[in-house]
């Protein structure tokens, strides 16, 4: 029944959209000089410390199309504030398509931002590309909305690879989980049952916060109440800092997993400079960037590319990762436009898009692969873990595959 | 021509020029833009309705915003849930939150000046939460997306919608739907101000004491305004959750309270004209700040600033300055033999 519905919908829209392009000559949003792509990200209220991804992305932008740009075309992107509301990501989504009339959705931010305009985008045959968010279902899904496609390491596959290295090196811990009550918190604890396998029973506490939610005080001290030992923080920068305020005024010092999406070196810079070394120390997290602030990566080509285009096509603060990964993904767009061919089509991207084998991408860990296929839609499926060690991230182990 | 002539031809030209501006509106900009035009109606019914509560019954709330969400849930919910049309569920959508309205009035019987905004803060503050924990209902923090759960319940699913053999786009139907509501909203908000309703709600906002002492029902005069106040926010609320076929608790967070005060403030309070200029303001002061600078923290700074300059040259709001503009006018008419 709702397949049904969903072709209707499809042949609805494609009917709208025939009558507003102008002959098949081209492509909606590419002229022989241009590319236009769009997306939204929250450049006002609560979230807006994401923009630094469409900021670094941009600049990317910038700096090739200062190089000739691809196949000669420039890139145009425009994004747009929804202030991380979903029904203004819906309303400033339709303005791109009927107004700016873009040729695909770039990298828009957020979980519930893309889910409340992936059944519009794809009713009208639009590419959802490389949206900013882990959710699982944005790769899974693809047989239902096959024009969307995710980016990072899935939410899921990063709590499954923590529950697996708690039960293989700390099969007596006692687990404490505070996770974001939506599908991106959500994903990962489902991931860490999944990793911890038949030890699920180690996780003793699971508190929730709410994204409105301004501190999470109270949470922190229940899983300290629960004797936990080992806490997952599967929660934004806010409230990962909070975290660990709060529990080092309890006098607590649990093993603490800090989930990608907070574990960048000036949040964890923040939580440190807000309690102590001997708090964050230990920490691990999973990692798939060049950090631009660790100083491993100070003489390396690509953090140093990374850092001209961010000085001279004025993508904002260097240090801030976010602007990394805003580089990565605009990479690997480049590198599924160049594919798309000459004239490039909405449905010319996506057949690029899902054959995707990047091996190039210089703000990505070396050794790391942009992998996609018609039946994977998860670009990024690596990553290493890391351990917080006298205010550095120091990796270990090898890279391995997070599906 | 006697005053009394001029005077109706006045009243006539201003429906006139009102009528003709609302139809053609929408044909001065793009397609897509009448979507934001519909959009500044639906604030405009909002804020219309609550000036009527804050502007003349002297009553402060915090809590308009979570009367939009009851009113665009409950559109969201039918549509999901009971298959009904969007257009349809709007009514109701006026209801249900009208009740709720009412029952958030009744702290208003004791409450009152900062002490009852604090309460309606309360509420505003919690609706995303309880949004949340209902989420058999209500979709949880995923919210309700009828585009994918309701395709059929939509009007103009197709780009176009058809009234009487006139086809138009659904941007243009959005349009008149929100300004045709909004006009009549106005209409009967202008009769309620008029009426014997509206010198109680004047008479409670100038002094309960001398209200009581002249027969006024207090808590009546109240819970109405607060009832009819949250009507007016629950069809805002279901005409949102129309336009964007989408419902989420991150729509309805405390800040679309405040910026349905501020709206109503910057229009001023007690005065139902200066409610568009108001509508207009929230509407596209967001995208002007972010146009001024998209650097971190700006946009907020710039909207933050841009009220603070508004109150600073207009403290009575636009509608204070409509008054004063208007008033050597409209008293020549009346008074000068």
């Amino acid at each position: 029944m709702k397949r049904a519905l969903y072709l209707l919908v499809g042949a609805l829209g494609a009917l709208v959209l025939a009558t507003a392009a102008t002959g098949a000559a081209s492509e909606t949003g590419v002229t022989s000089s241009q590319v236009l792509i769009g997306g939204t990200t929250p450049l006002s209220g609560n979230a807006s410390a994401y923009q630094s991804v469409a900021k670094g992305a941009a600049a990317y932008f910038r700096w090739v199309n200062a190089h000739g740009g691809v196949n000669k075309r420039k890139i145009k992107y425009v994004y747009k504030d929804d202030g991380y509301d979903p029904s203004k990501t819906a309303d400033k989504t339709r303005e791109l398509v009927q107004q700016d009339k873009v040729f695909a959705i770039f990298n828009s931010l957020g979980t519930e931002q893309n889910l409340a305009t992936r059944a519009y985008l794809n009713a009208l045959k639009i590419p959802q590309l490389f949206v900013a968010s882990g959710a699982t279902t944005f790769g899974k899904d693809y047989k239902q909305y096959p024009w969307t496609m995710g980016y990072q390491p899935n939410y899921r596959a990063e709590g499954t690879i923590y529950g697996r290295y708690v039960a293989k090196t700390n099969p007596k811990a006692r687990i404490g989980v505070l996770y974001q009550n939506d599908d991106y918190g959500k994903d990962l604890l489902a991931g860490l049952r999944n990793g911890l396998g038949k030890k699920a029973k180690l996780i003793k506490s699971k508190q929730s916060y709410d994204v409105t939610d301004d501190q999470v005080q109270s949470q922190v001290a229940r899983l300290k109440a629960a004797k936990v030992n080992t806490v997952m923080l599967f929660a934004t920068p806010k409230f990962a800092i909070q975290t660990f305020v709060y529990a080092q005024k309890l006098g607590w010092k649990p093993r603490v997993y800090v989930n990608a999406v907070s574990s960048a070196a000036n949040i964890m810079g923040l939580a440190t400079a807000g309690t102590s070394k001997k708090q964050t120390e230990g920490s691990i997290s999973l990692v798939f960037l060049k950090d631009p602030t660790d100083p491993k990566w100070k003489q390396d080509p690509g953090t140093r590319l990374y850092r001209s285009i961010m000085k001279k096509y004025k993508g904002g603060n260097p240090n801030d990762v976010y602007a990394v990964y805003g580089m990565s993904v605009a990479h690997t767009f480049v590198a599924a436009l160049k594919k798309a061919g000459k004239n490039p089509t909405r449905a010319s991207i996506m057949r690029a898009a899902t054959s995707l084998n990047v091996k190039n991408d210089p703000f990505l860990l070396p050794g790391m692969t942009v992998h996609t296929s018609k039946t994977d839609h998860f670009p990024l499926d690596q990553a290493k873990l890391q351990r917080y060690h006298n205010g550095h991230w120091v990796s270990f182990g090898g890279l391995f595959r997070v599906r | 021509m006697g005053r009394r002539a001029l005077g109706i031809a006045l009243w006539v030209a201003v429906v006139a020029v009102i009528l003709v501006a609302y139809a053609f509106a929408p044909r001065l900009v793009s397609d897509f833009h009448s979507r934001d035009l519909a959009e500044a109606g639906i604030f405009f019914i909002a804020i219309v309705g609550l000036n009527l509560l804050t502007g003349y019954t002297g009553q402060i709330s915090l809590g308009h915003g979570a009367l939009m969400a009851v009113g665009g849930y409950t559109t969201a919910a039918l549509m999901v849930h009971e298959h009904w049309r969007d257009v349809w569920t709007i009514p109701l959508a006026g209801l249900t939150a009208g009740v709720v309205g009412f029952l958030i009035g009744l702290p208003a019987l004791r409450l009152s000046g900062l002490y009852l905004a604090m309460a309606t803060f309360a509420f505003a503050v919690a609706m995303p939460s309880l949004l949340r924990k209902f989420s058999g209902l209500t979709g949880g923090g995923q919210g309700l997306r009828m585009l994918e759960d309701a395709p059929l319940q939509i009007t103009g699913l197709s780009g176009t919608v058809t009234i009487f053999g006139h086809s138009m786009t659904q941007n243009h139907f959005l349009y008149y739907l929100a300004w045709g509501i909004g006009l009549v909203g106005f209409l009967i908000a202008w009769l309620i101000v008029r009426s014997r309703v509206g010198r109680t709600f004047r008479a409670v906002r100038d002094s309960e004491v001398a209200a009581t002492s002249a027969g006024i029902n207090l808590a009546w005069t109240k819970t109405f305004a607060f009832a009819i106040s949250g009507v007016y926010a629950g069809v805002a609320g279901g005409l949102l959750a129309t336009q964007n076929q989408i419902v989420n608790p991150l729509t309805f967070t405390f800040l679309l309270s405040i910026v349905l005060l501020v709206g109503t403030v910057v229009g001023g309070l007690g005065s139902l004209p200066g409610m568009v200029v108001g509508a207009f303001f929230v509407e596209y002061l967001p995208d002007v700040s972010t146009h001024v600078s998209t650097a971190p923290g700006v946009p907020d700074f710039v909207y933050g600033a841009a009220i603070i300059v508004v109150m600073i040259l207009l403290p009575t709001g636009v509608g204070g300055l409509l008054k004063r503009v208007a008033r050597p006018l409209t008293t020549r008419l009346y008074l000068r033999p």
